[in-house]
This record gives structure tokens, C-alpha cells and sequence, in this order.
């Protein structure tokens, strides 16, 4: 740079020395100084054009000669319009592009402007749609609304397609919960489509409702077919009540005619099923014979009947609980009476082949006994059953009844022929007065039959009730023939005969309940039998004693008789005399017994007359001790005549 | 949803024995209602008791009758071992004599039921070991020597009752596993229900093919 510049100012050095020849400081005003000084003067160096400019010419002034120098000026211009021209050309492209962007611009500018054009036009023309479309959609939302009301209404208050299948194909398929669900939609419609009635929706609401209960009864119509068909199907010993019957019974429980009937065929169906089962019991036994026909035990009357009822009291018990399994969803009142009708149905059909046999077996005549524990077996039976079946009609407990009075008419029968027997041939007593042998007999019957009336399987209570009659039928007979047969004995042999029958009855009621009255009549009875062996005896004593005619004098003396010591045979003497036997009696009381007492069966009973009949005769001789003492009869030394005192006499015999 | 259509497939006849008072009736009340009864009345009789229980997976209904123990309704009760499947005889521990009658009891339970007749002997009132006066050996020599089940429980707290009834349960089960025991025929103690629903239609030929050979 530095030389650039020292160059460049040589070279205006020499530029204005040529330039100005010679007088430079004289003629400061003349124009040549003028321009000189302003050369001089001018600071190349703050002169950015200058710079550039002579930087410029540098590139193309190589040569510093006079003829470079003459034709800088033309170089310079020449360069200058070559420069000017390239700017030209140059700017005239510019020019060109600025015009076609112009132009761009400018086309853009219309298509805008017809674009706003047209857009105003769509806008003015579209304006209308607009409208209608905010109105189709307000339209279209209501419309929506709409449709969810009546979705919700068809929903409320009608079946589903689903539903609808389920009811309809019940017809051919079997009946499932779908089935209850439906049935139960179907109701509940039926039964909310009544508010509608209260608004002014009634038409709809009366026309759903007629649906509904059409829908309703062909529902009910084909749950009852199909529940009809499944309880007559029900005839195997076994007896599984499926769910769903049950829950058919308690949709059905709303029909009761339907209801009814569906009860009916099962208990048809279930009737068949217990008489096969009876029959095959009866009949066929187990398998392989085990356990054995109950037929097999016809032989063994108790058992065959007792077998025979226990079976029914299963088969009973058994059923009940069927019922209870079908019916256990039902709500409707007296469910328990429903039941208790149809096992009264069901075991309906066993009744002639029982009644049947029992009365075989009653007819066969099986002696009082059998006949009574029967009855008494029947009546335990007609109790247990009746805890099943209740104690509405049934043909069964009828049945049972019914057997258990005719066996029980035959076993009074029985003892009513027995006494009859009896009385046709009256036995005479034996010599010994003891029982007869019809009486022992009838009294061992009493015992069995007493005997079965103990261990006997009815309450107390009831077993009480027919237990007079029993009694009374026995003993009532037996009194009476031991009364006739004892018609011609003696009064000793009679009341000693008596004594001992009526003892025998009273020891064979003792051991047995219930029996305390009859035991108490008996006991009369024979006191007074008891009271004429006492007199019997006491008179036989004072007969031996030879104190009769002595005794019945003083018995009999009246004071117009005078004293008694002048009645014949009343003399001191005749009463000495008596006197020495009564002695010997009292010294050995026990041989003065009449022969009957001997033959009493009860030793307590005979001890009891002899200590009342001693004491009769203690009573004799102090009555007669008071007379022979009274010194009215007339005795001259009366303690002479009856030398002992009454109470010597009363502590002899005692 | 599909319920069973059947609740069970297979019904076992049970029978309860023994003496007046060793519990009978206990058992069964303590078996099905899973309740002690302390005042429990004398049996009349014979009196029912049912439950479903589940052996080896298959639902079994037992319809148990328990019979009076009472002298006076022996001949009655006897009516009922007729086709029973299982036997339950019982006595009581704490009553040397209850255990002395099981002799007669065995007797009529192996005359009046089926050969395969499962029987399973119980001493009850196991509760009461300070008032024992038959011992555990004792009962289960008698019991092998008789080919019976043997346990002992009590009705009071429940111990073993579910077993005593289980036990004979299983074992009547494996009899019918082994053929032995021939469950088409009627009374044989046990009744068995076909598996397939009948559906809804109307058969006529309802009945079991109960006419099996039985000759
Ligand atoms: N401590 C105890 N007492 C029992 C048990 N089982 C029964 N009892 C009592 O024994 C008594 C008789 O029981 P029940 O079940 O009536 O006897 P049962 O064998 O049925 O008698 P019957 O019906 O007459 O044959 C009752 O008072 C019961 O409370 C037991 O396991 N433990
Ligand atoms: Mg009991």
C-alpha cells in the first residue's frame, strides 16, 4: 500500500509538473496555480473515491508512457462507457425480472380478487343451507331425543327379540330360567303398563296390556303342558324333582286351575309309581330275593301287616317329601293342605291291595290276641301316618280305620264267642273249690292279652281308652259263670268257691296297668264272700263247742221268759258241760276249722277269717257271760258256770 | 345358566339301631340340623331324617330312619330294615349293657337286611370319657371280629358324627363300584338316577329298566 502510494504520488507529481510549466508560486490566481494548489491541497488519504478510483486505474494503466498518458482520458471514458454498457445490459435484465415479477403479483392480485368474488358469491349463495341445516339438525336432535324415549318405552313395555324366542320356543324345547325371566318381564309390563292408563298414552297402554296378557297366557299355557308332561313322567321309585319344576309350580301357583292340575298328574304319576312299588314289595322283594317278599311272612300275621305298613310309612314319608320339594317355592295359602290332598291321592292306589290282605288276615280268624295287637298295631299306624298325610280325608288313614275297627270288632268278637262258650257249658266246681279250668284258660287269655296291651306301641293314653271294654268283655262273663256254676253248693263251699276265683282275677289284673277300678270291685266282692265265711266259721266253732243252742237262747231271751237258767237245756249242768268243750277249744283253737278254709288258695285271706271268726265267738261268750252273770237269769254261782272271764277267753284265742 | 336338573344321583336307605337312650336320635339331629338336642324325647316309633352329601364327587341323598329303642317297639321297628342299605347300631359307652345287647341287635340287623348291607357301629357320648365303662379296644375287636365299621363319637359335640354316616356312605358306594350291589333292583337300599335329563317330552316308556334278570 505504501508504495501503491508513493507511486501514485510521483505520478501526480509528475502529472502537475507537466501540467504546469514553470511560474507556480507567481501566478497564485491564475488558474493553473489554482488547480495545482487544489491538487496539493487535497489529503489523498481521507479521499475514499480518490482511493478507489485511482485504485482502479491502477489495474489498468501498466505503463507509465506518454502515449498511456495521452490516452488515459480515452481509456478512462472507453472504460467507463464499457462499464455504463455492461450496467446497462445488466439492469436491463434486472428490469425484466422486476416486470415479470410485476406482472406475477399482478395476476396474483386478480385471482385474489376474483377468489373474494367468488367466495362472496358462495357465501350469499350458501347462507340458505345453513340455515336449513341448523334447523334439520335441531330437527335431527329431537328426533334423537324421541327415539330414546320410545327406545326406553319399548324397552319398559315391551319383550326383547331375545325374550320373545325364549316364550315362543318353549312350545317344542324344555322350559329354562330364560323362560321365568321372560315370563316374569311379561307380568311386570302387564302390571307397569297401568300407568299409562293415567296419562293420555291410554290406547297404547291398553293395547300393551291386552298383548301382554295374551303373551301372558300362552306363556302359562305352555309352562303347564310342559309341567304336565314332566310330572307324568315322574313314575320311578326314585323321584329327583328337577329346580325347575319347582320353579314352574311357583310361576303356575298364579293359575290355579293350571296349578291344580299339574298337582294332579303328579300325584297320578307318583300313585303308580307307590302301588308298583308296593306290589313289587309285596310280591318280588329285593334282589335276589333280599330282602324277601313281604307275602313271604303271610304266616306270621304281625309281621306280614307290620312289614306291609312300615313300607307305607315310608313310601309315605317319602312322597311328602317329593311334595315338599316341588312345592317349596309356592307362596299361595294353605301350600300344606295342597300337599297333604295330593299324598292322600298318591296313596290312594295302595289301599285295596292293603285292604285286601289285612282283611285275609283278619277273616282268618288269628285268635283274640293277634286280633288285638293288630288292631292295636293298625291304630299305631293310623297314628304315624296321619303326622304325614294330616287329618284331612285320605283314603288311606280311611283304610286304616276302617281295618283297625274291624279288627278290633273281631277281637271282641272273639272274646264275646269265647264267653259264650263258656255259659253254653257251664263247668262244675272241682271238689278242692278252686278255679275251674275254663276259668284259668279264660284268665291266661286275659294275661295275653293284657300282656300285649302293655308293651303295646300307642301313647297311653289311648291305649286307656278301650281298656275298660277289654276288661269288662272278659271278666264281666266270667263272673256270671262262676256265680251259675257254684249255684248248687253249699254256702261255705260257694263262698269259699268264690273267694278263690275271684283272688285268681284279682292277682291276674295286679300285675297290670290300668286296672285299679276293677281291682277295687273285685276286692268287694269278695269281702263279701269273705264276711260269710267269717260267720260260717264263728258258727262252726260254736257249734263244735256245743254254745249253739246256748248261745241262741241268751240271743233271744225276752223278760216274759223268766230267768234263763229255767229254760230247757239252759241249766247250770247242760252250761257246765258246755263248758268243759269250749275249754278244749281254747286250748287248740286251730284244729276248729272248717274244711273249706283248707281250700283257700290265699293264706292271708283264710288267717283273715280266722282271726274274725274268733273274734265273733269272743263276742258270743261275753254276750253270753253278761246274761249268765245278770242275776236275773237266775245262776245260783255264775262264775262256777262260766268259770273264765271274757278277757281270759280273748287272750286265750288271741 | 344351567342348573343341575337333578340335586342328587343316588338315594342310600339308612337304618339307626340300638338301646333305648345311647342317642340314636342325637346322632341323627346332630347330622342333619349340626345341633346338639339336650332334652331329646323317646322315639315313637320310627321317625325320618334326610341330607345330601357329596361321595367322590357324586351328590348321594341318605334318607335315614331312626327307630325307637324302646323294648316295646321292637317289633315294629323291625319292619324297617327292610332294604336298607346302611345300618348305624348304636350304643352307648358310658352303659356297659347297651354295649352287652349289640349282640342281639347284629342278629336282627343281619336276619331282617340285605348280605351287603353296610353296618358301621358307633359308640356315642365319646364326650363323657370319665363316665366310660366300655373301652375303645374292646368295641373294635368286637367289631373286626364282625366285619362292622367302627368308630366312636359324640352327638354332643359333634365329634365323628359326620363320619359315622360318611364312612358307611363310602363304603356302600365302593359296593356299588364293585358290582356288588345291584342298583336296578327295587328295595335294594339304594336308587340310582340316570344322568341325562328327560327333557320335556312326553314319554311313555318312563319307567327304570327295573325288570333286570333276578333269577
Ligand atoms: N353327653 C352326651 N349325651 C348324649 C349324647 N347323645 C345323646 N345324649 C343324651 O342321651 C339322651 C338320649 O338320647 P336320644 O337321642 O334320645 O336317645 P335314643 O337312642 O334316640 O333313644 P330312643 O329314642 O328311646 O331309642 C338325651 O338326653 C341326650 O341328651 C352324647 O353324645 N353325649
Ligand atoms: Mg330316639
Amino acid at each position: 500500500m505504501a508504495e501503491i502510494k508513493a507511486e501514485l504520488s510521483t505520478d501526480t507529481s509528475n502529472l502537475h509538473i507537466s501540467n504546469s510549466s514553470g511560474n507556480v508560486s507567481s501566478q497564485s490566481n491564475n488558474p493553473l496555480s489554482r488547480k495545482l494548489n487544489k491538487i496539493l491541497e487535497t489529503r489523498l488519504d481521507n479521499d475514499k473515491e480518490m482511493l478507489e478510483a485511482l485504485k482502479s486505474l491502477s489495474v489498468f494503466f501498466m505503463e507509465n508512457s506518454l502515449r498511456t498518458r495521452r490516452n488515459l482520458r480515452g481509456d478512462i471514458e472507453r472504460r467507463s462507457l464499457s462499464i455504463n454498457e455492461e450496467f446497462v445490459r445488466i439492469f436491463k435484465e434486472v428490469k425484466e425480472e422486476l416486470e415479470s415479477v410485476h406482472e406475477d403479483v399482478h395476476a396474483m392480485s386478480n385471482c385474489c380478487e376474483e377468489m373474494t368474488n367468488r367466495l362472496k358469491a358462495a357465501k350469499e349463495q350458501t347462507q340458505d343451507l345453513i340455515v336449513k341445516t341448523n334447523k334439520l339438525q335441531g330437527e335431527n336432535h329431537r328426533l334423537e331425543v324421541r327415539s330414546q324415549v320410545a327406545q326406553a318405552f319399548l324397552s319398559k313395555f315391551q319383550l326383547s327379540a331375545a325374550e320373545m324366542g325364549t316364550l315362543r320356543s318353549a312350545r317344542h324345547g324344555p322350559i329354562t330360567e330364560d323362560f321365568f325371566r321372560a315370563l316374569t318381564r311379561v307380568k311386570n309390563i302387564h302390571e307397569d303398563v297401568k300407568v299409562l292408563l293415567r296419562t293420555n298414552q291410554q290406547t297404547a297402554g291398553l293395547e300393551i296390556m291386552e298383548q301382554m296378557a295374551v303373551l301372558q297366557e300362552t306363556a302359562y299355557e305352555q309352562l303347564y303342558r310342559w309341567a304336565q308332561n314332566e310330572c307324568r313322567g315322574l313314575t320311578q321309585e326314585t323321584c329327583d324333582i328337577p329346580e325347575v319344576l319347582s320353579q314352574a309350580m311357583e310361576a303356575l301357583q298364579e293359575r290355579p286351575v293350571l296349578y291344580k292340575y299339574t298337582l294332579d298328574e303328579f300325584g297320578t304319576a307318583r300313585r303308580s309309581s307307590v302301588v308298583r312299588g308296593f306290589i313289587d314289595a309285596l310280591t318280588r322283594g329285593g334282589p335276589g330275593g333280599t330282602p324277601r317278599p313281604i307275602e313271604m311272612h303271610s304266616h306270621d300275621p304281625m309281621r306280614y301287616v307290620g312289614d306291609m305298613l312300615a313300607w307305607l310309612h315310608q313310601a309315605t314319608a317319602s312322597e311328602k317329601e317329593h311334595l315338599e320339594a316341588l312345592l317349596k317355592q309356592v307362596t299361595i295359602q294353605g301350600v300344606e293342605e295342597n300337599m297333604q290332598e295330593v299324598v292322600g291321592h298318591i296313596t290312594e292306589g295302595v289301599c285295596r291291595p292293603l285292604k285286601v290282605r289285612i282283611e285275609q288276615v283278619i277273616v282268618a280268624e288269628p285268635g283274640a290276641v293277634l286280633l288285638y295287637k293288630l288292631s292295636n298295631l293298625l291304630k299305631f299306624y293310623h297314628h304315624t301316618i296321619s303326622g304325614i298325610i294330616g287329618t284331612s280325608v285320605s283314603s288311606l288313614l280311611m283304610t286304616m280305620d276302617e281295618m283297625h275297627m274291624l279288627s278290633k270288632k273281631m277281637f271282641f268278637n272273639s272274646l264275646s264267642l269265647h264267653a259264650s262258650r263258656l255259659m253254653d257249658k257251664v263247668e262244675l266246681p272241682p271238689p278242692d273249690l278252686g278255679p275251674t279250668a275254663s276259668l284259668t284258660q279264660t284268665l291266661s287269655l286275659l294275661r295275653e292279652v293284657l300282656a300285649s296291651h302293655d308293651s303295646s306301641v300307642l301313647p297311653l293314653d289311648t291305649r286307656q281308652a278301650d281298656f275298660a271294654q277289654v276288661l269288662s268283655c272278659i271278666l264281666d262273663p266270667l263272673l256270671q259263670l262262676c256265680t251259675v256254676s257254684a249255684s248248687n253248693l253249699g254256702t261255705a263251699d260257694m263262698a269259699t268257691y268264690m273267694v278263690n276265683s275271684l283272688y285268681i282275677m284279682k292277682t291276674t289284673l295286679a300285675l297290670f296297668e290300668f286296672t285299679d277300678k276293677r281291682l277295687e270291685m273285685l276286692e268287694f266282692q269278695i269281702e263279701a264272700h269273705l264276711d260269710t265265711l267269717i260267720n260260717e266259721q264263728a258258727t262252726y266253732v260254736l257249734t263244735r263247742a256245743a254254745l249253739t243252742h246256748i248261745y241262741s237262747c241268751v240271743q233271744q231271751h225276752t223278760i216274759e221268759q223268766g230267768p234263763l237258767a229255767n229254760l230247757p237245756g239252759m241249766d247250770s249242768t247242760s252250761l257246765k258241760t258246755a263248758m268243759v268243750q269250749f275249754d278244749r277249744y281254747l286250748a287248740s283253737p286251730d284244729t276248729l276249722l272248717m274244711p273249706q278254709l283248707n281250700f283257700l288258695l290265699s293264706a292271708a285271706i283264710k288267717d283273715q277269717i280266722f282271726k274274725q271268726s274268733t273274734e265273733l265267738v269272743c263276742r258270743a261268750y261275753g254276750e253270753m257271760y253278761k246274761a249268765v252273770t245278770n242275776p236275773v237269769n237266775g245262776y245260783k254261782e255264775p262264775e262256777s258256770v262260766l268259770h273264765r272271764s271274757p278277757q281270759q277267753v280273748q287272750t286265750l284265742l288271741s | 345358566m344351567t342348573t343341575a336338573p337333578y340335586n342328587y344321583s343316588y338315594i342310600f336307605k339308612y337304618i339307626i339301631i340300638g338301646d333305648m337312650g345311647v342317642g340314636k336320635s342325637c346322632l341323627l339331629h346332630q347330622f342333619t340340623e349340626k345341633k346338639f338336642m339336650a332334652d331329646c324325647p323317646h322315639t315313637i316309633g320310627v321317625e325320618f331324617g334326610t341330607r345330601i352329601i357329596e361321595v367322590s364327587g357324586q351328590k348321594v341323598k341318605l334318607q335315614i330312619w331312626d327307630t325307637a329303642g324302646q323294648e316295646r317297639f321292637r317289633a315294629v321297628t323291625r319292619s324297617y330294615y327292610r332294604g336298607a342299605a346302611g345300618a348305624l347300631m348304636v350304643y352307648d359307652i358310658t352303659r356297659r349293657s347297651t354295649y352287652n345287647h349289640l349282640s342281639s341287635w347284629l342278629t336282627d340287623a343281619r336276619n331282617l337286611t340285605n348280605p351287603n348291607t353296610v353296618i358301621i357301629l358307633i359308640g356315642n357320648k365319646a364326650d363323657l370319657e370319665a363316665q366310660r365303662d366300655v373301652t375303645y379296644e374292646e368295641a373294635k375287636q368286637f367289631a373286626e371280629e364282625n366285619g362292622l365299621l367302627f368308630l366312636e363319637a359324640s352327638a354332643k359335640t359333634g365329634e365323628n358324627v359326620e363320619d359315622a354316616f360318611l364312612e358307611a356312605a363310602k363304603k356302600i358306594y365302593q359296593n356299588i363300584q364293585d358290582g356288588s350291589l345291584d342298583l336296578n333292583a327295587a328295595e335294594s337300599g339304594v336308587q340310582h338316577k340316570p344322568t341325562a335329563p328327560q327333557g320335556g317330552r312326553l314319554s311313555s316308556d318312563a319307567q327304570p329298566p327295573k325288570e333286570g334278570c333276578s333269577c
